[in-house]
């Protein structure tokens, strides 16, 4: 399958080097919405979902070539190649900074410098090291997400619209975003969450930039200082934005802090 | 539009609330946020809810009040939306209250922007959802249950599925067991019955070639009779072939009587190993591998050599470049599961089983059909009868034992005899001693009972010519005339199967109540039913298979008649 078809590629600006967007667990190319329109005048823009989020071709979906980053890194380096691009600047964020990570190594050419937004390469604590989640947290987030409204209501609506003892229940939904598969989410959670890519960080190359938030529950900075620590030559760039997403709640800060290094 | 008269909002009318009072005490929780999450101002219902205190939310951030899974949520979910669509609706968080406990909510919130785009606050509503996330519980406990039902139906309907297909192989396999046993047991019935008749006319032309050779000894030397001479020989040689034929058709056919003794029977391949070797020559080397403590066999020991023998010149003619045969033994036991097998079905017990194994060119699965049919044969023209195989077939069911054949081409061929043990202490006989025979007469009287003429006359003859007094009867109820009519009769020498309404069985139980001391001698083409229950002789009961010669009936005669056969 084309791969731009398949991960819903779209291509904007006229620069010679190419600037890849790609986003974390929870959401699609949306989120970059404030952040990529600045590199247009600049950079070729590239903006994709990932197999099973957005605007992805869910028929590609596969819980074997999607059960580790693995498959996803193979499926930005078929992008890359579709489009014909080398020496790209590669934007991850959150989960897909891992994936950058592992793409990069596995063809240097491609990817020539990677920016990592929030990134962790362990979500669970693991002796000394500290991922900042227990196992039993993330089992719970599954839970969490059975229950949520999101993925609840694509599963039970038809359900609910024939109660008409409830019929408030059958209003449409307004969170129009990152509406995804309900299992397809779980099961991309389980993969982001449980999986442990330190060894990953091993060997990298390629120039590294490192967006670290404050108060980032998800990735706390102690993560991102350890990431620094295991890639030489990496910066890391505390910024002031909270959270984890600073290319919504701080896009002009995190524009900055990308051109500043590019 | 202008508000008129009781419908005025705030304290224009002192007995309606102002909306300060509708903010405070809403049935919802209302909070307002700065863009980082920052709670700046919060109403009554949500801080009764909770048990926070004013100044314990402000300041604090929205995101804090959530459990861990719901603060995943928040960051890669809620906060991300509201920035992309400025308002995010129904969203199911858990918000843990100042107890520790959780209260199920559900979250809407708004963002209200300055005029330049940038967020100014947020507009947070908090419902109290524990009945509604009661209702979805249940509805998802239902959908997990009907799921599980399914899986469960589904999982039922693979083993009614496997269970059928197992019934169904059952079943073929039965099918096919039944079918080799009808098969074989047509072919022994019509192999048995020409073998029969084909017997009694041996008889007759041994008997009167040794008729003729007798005669001729008594003749002067002369050229024509050393030619009559050479003439009868070949017919000799060429009669006593058929009749090692018919044996073998015999056997086949599980007719032959047998003389199952307890056998030893790793004495029993030591006792032929010579014998053996020199059949397989230098080219195939023979080893043995006896179990120790091995069962005795209840068999017939010169049947089980004649087996042994079969196996390995079939396993000789395999190895044509040489090789390896290898006899081993070992005491089995097959239980009810393990006894039916795609062959005829063997019942339950203990068993010694033989193995001859080959290392020589094996046989397909084809091949494998047909070997214990009589006359099948793989090996050129001339080069084998097809008894071979037909014989151990014959012999081992008939002595209620089993045979087992395994073969793959190129791999080479065991087959596996297993005869039934023999469950009583008795004295073991590795294989019979050669039978002295002396031709010796005498001058007894003994009745000759038989349908056959020309059979009877042969008979008469030799006895005769042996000195004995003859007697002669064609059926049982003549025969028991002659009896009463001469008391002073020795012996009976009848036929089995006789016409008239008595077998010899019959005639010879009759024929003791008349003379109690009497001596019986049975004859028979086969037996089946009379003298041999199931094959097998009754102890103390006299025989002598047809076709039989001079020399044998006479030695015969002369035992029972002496009690020392």
């Amino acid at each position: 399958m084309d791969p731009l078809v398949r991960n819903n590629v779209k291509v904007a600006g006229g620069g010679q080097q190419a600037i890849i967007f790609a986003h974390g667990f929870g959401c699609d190319q949306h989120m970059w919405r404030y952040v990529a329109p600045a590199f247009e005048p600049t950079h070729r823009v590239v903006l994709f979902d990932h197999v099973g989020n957005g605007g992805s071709h869910l028929g590609a979906w596969d819980a074997d070539k999607y059960g580790s980053l693995e498959g996803y890194a193979q499926d930005v380096l078929e992008i890359c190649r579709a489009l014909e691009i080398r020496d790209a600047v590669f934007v991850g964020h959150s989960v897909s900074a891992m994936i950058g990570l592992i793409a990069a190594k596995r063809d240097p050419g491609a990817l020539s410098r990677l920016v990592l937004v929030g990134p962790s390469p362990c979500y669970i604590d693991d002796g000394d090291y500290v991922g900042g989640f227990a196992r039993g947290d993330i089992e719970e987030l599954l839970q969490f997400m059975d229950s949520n409204y999101l993925g609840w209501s694509s599963m039970l609506a038809p359900q609910i619209m024939r109660n008409v003892d409830r019929p408030e229940l059958a209003e449409e939904l307004t969170n129009s975003f990152c509406r995804t598969d309900p299992e397809i989410a779980k099961h991309f959670a389980r993969v982001t969450f449980l999986s442990d890519n330190r060894d990953d960080l091993e060997d990298v190359r390629t120039p590294c930039l490192i967006l670290q938030c404050s108060d980032d529950v998800i990735a706390p900075e102690p993560v991102g200082r350890y990431v620094q620590s295991r890639l030489p030559g990496s910066e890391l760039v505390l910024m002031k934005a909270t959270g984890h997403c600073p290319n919504l709640s701080a896009p002009e800060e995190t524009i900055a802090a990308i051109r500043q290094w590019l | 539009m202008a508000l008129t008269g009781d419908m005025r909002p705030g304290p224009s009318h002192p007995m309606l609330p102002d909306t300060t009072e509708l903010y405070e005490e809403a049935p919802c929780g209302y909070l307002t946020t700065l863009p980082d999450g920052e709670i700046a101002r919060v109403n009554r219902t949500f801080r009764r809810w909770t048990g926070y205190s004013d100044e314990e939310l402000v300041g604090r951030r929205f995101r804090s009040l959530l459990t861990l899974p719901g603060q995943i949520y928040h960051d890669t979910h809620f906060a991300p939306l509201l920035q992309m669509q400025g308002e995010v609706k129904e969203i199911a968080f858990d918000i843990v209250v100042a107890g520790g406990e959780r209260l199920p909510s559900l979250v809407n919130i708004t963002q209200r922007r300055n005029p330049d785009g940038r967020p100014a606050f947020n507009l947070v509503t908090v419902f109290n959802a524990s009945d509604r996330r009661r209702y979805e519980k249940e509805l998802l406990a239902a959908r997990e249950a009907a799921r599980e039902a399914a899986e469960a139906l589904q999982q039922l309907n693979r083993e009614l599925a496997e269970r059928v297909a197992g019934e169904v192989d059952e079943r073929l396999r039965a099918e096919a067991a039944l079918r080799q046993a009808q098969k074989m047991e047509a072919i022994g019935q019509l192999t048995g019955g020409v073998a029969h008749d084909f017997n009694n006319l041996l008889t007759v032309i041994i008997g009167s070639l040794d008729g003729m050779n007798r005669l001729l000894q008594k003749m002067p030397e002369t050229p024509e009779i050393a030619r009559i001479r050479r003439f009868r020989d070949a017919a000799f040689q060429g009669a006593e072939r058929a009749a090692t034929l018919t044996s073998r058709l015999l056997a086949f056919a599980r007719r032959q009587p047998l003389d199952p003794k307890p056998v030893d029977a790793n004495k029993l391949i030591a006792g032929l190993s010579d014998m053996l070797r020199r059949t397989l020559g230098e080219t195939i080397a023979l080893e043995t591998a006896a179990a120790a403590d091995l069962w005795n066999a209840h068999a017939d020991p010169n049947e089980l050599e004649r087996a042994i023998v079969n196996l390995a010149v079939n396993a000789r003619d395999a190895m044509p470049e040489g090789g390896k045969l290898t006899i081993e033994t070992g005491n089995v036991r097959f239980d009810d599961t393990c006894v039916d097998g795609p062959a005829e079905p063997v019942p339950s017990g203990q068993y010694a089983m033989i193995a001859v194994s080959d290392s020589g060119c094996g046989m397909d699965a084809e091949t494998l059909q047909h070997v214990f049919e009589p006359f099948f044969t793989t090996k050129e023209a001339g080069k084998g009868t097809g008894l071979g195989l037909s014989q151990v077939y014959g012999f081992v069911r008939q002595s209620g034992g089993h045979v087992r054949i395994y073969s793959e081409p190129g791999l080479g061929t065991t087959v596996k005899l297993y005869l039934p043990r023999h469950m009583e202490a008795a004295a073991v006989e590795a294989a019979t001693a050669p039978r002295p025979t002396r031709v010796a007469g005498g001058d007894e009287t003994i009745l000759v009972v038989e349908d056959h003429d020309e059979l009877r006359e042969l008979s008469r003859g030799i006895l005769v010519e042996l000195g004995y007094d003859v007697l002669e009867a064609h059926d049982g109820p003549s025969a028991l005339d002659r009896l009463r009519d001469r008391p002073d009769i020795d012996l009976l020498f009848t036929d089995v199967v006789l016409p008239g309404g008595m077998n010899g069985r019959e005639l010879a139980d009759a024929a003791r109540r008349i003379a109690p001391d009497l001596k019986l001698l049975y004859t028979t083409g086969y037996t089946r039913n009379a003298i041999v229950h199931n094959g097998r002789l009754d102890p103390g009961v006299a025989l002598i298979n047809k076709p039989f010669t001079y020399h044998g009936l006479a030695a015969k005669i002369r035992q029972v008649l002496d009690g020392t056969g």
